[in-house]
């Protein structure tokens, strides 16, 4: 499946993907699409035997979409440069980077804030969810 | 008139600010002591955990290999790579790296 129709899909369920551009017959067959496939954060099976995604991880990546989802979005403190883009990013470094700032070998203060809260399983799930392997 | 000439004006030093580094001379420099982990172009990264550079945004990488140089980022690999880096080298790899468009990094829409 290709990882950026998914993205696309995902922000869509959110209701933030604010392009106008996009006409709602097709929104509503990717927001189809988005509960056929099954969101890779987790996914189980309901009684008709369809993959859906384990309640509570649905919209699990949506705390990184406010800084790392905006184009050109910047960081405030304690520098100020461009906030990384992880789509795309192999999912082992992301997952060692947020280890990285649970453990506080990183010192971004946002990203250790939230980094601490993920447990490892959650980590990977992010990692799966944003990255690819490399080809 | 001069309001457009204004804005090209702008959007060419803009465009130059954001070059920061000399992307050629990060080429070379990337051929010496990067290759190796993250491929030439930063988009082949030789083991999972390796971060693709290529496409990532230029000050981002600047802040990085910064932190690294100064021990703000602890990573014992990249401590020693980044110590061989001047100030203007970073700027020049990080030129080069995100100036590379073959990436599969990309901002969500």
């Amino acid at each position: 499946m290709d990882s950026s129709s998914r993205f696309a899909i995902d922000f869509g369920t959110l209701g933030l993907d604010n392009n106008s551009e996009m006409s709602k017959p097709i929104f509503a067959s990717l927001a189809v699409l988005a509960l056929t496939v099954g969101a890779q954060t987790g996914s189980a099976q309901n009684k008709a035997g369809e993959d859906v995604p384990h309640p509570g991880t649905e919209n699990f990546h949506a705390q990184c979409i406010g800084c790392h989802g905006i184009p050109g979005y910047k960081t405030a403190f304690p520098t100020v440069y461009h906030v990384p883009m992880i789509a795309g990013q192999q999912p082992g470094y992301i997952v060692s980077a947020l280890k990285a700032y649970k453990s506080g070998d990183r010192s971004h203060p946002s990203m250790r804030g939230i980094a601490a809260s993920l447990t490892e399983d959650q980590m990977q799930k992010l990692a799966d969810y944003y990255g690819r392997p490399a080809k | 008139m001069n309001r457009v000439l204004f804005i090209v004006v702008g959007l060419a030093l803009a465009a130059n600010v954001q070059a920061g580094g000399n992307a050629d001379k990060g080429k070379q420099k990337a051929a010496q002591v990067c290759v190796a982990c993250h491929g030439a172009d930063g988009n082949k990264p030789s083991a999972p955990d390796q971060p693709v550079l290529a496409g990532q945004y230029y000050d981002y990488l600047v802040n990085a290999l910064t932190d690294y140089k100064n021990g703000r980022r602890t990573n014992p690999i990249m401590k020693g790579f980044a110590a061989q880096l001047s100030k203007q080298d970073i700027q020049d790899v990080a030129a080069w790296f995100s100036s590379q468009t073959t990436s599969p990094l990309h901002n969500q829409r």
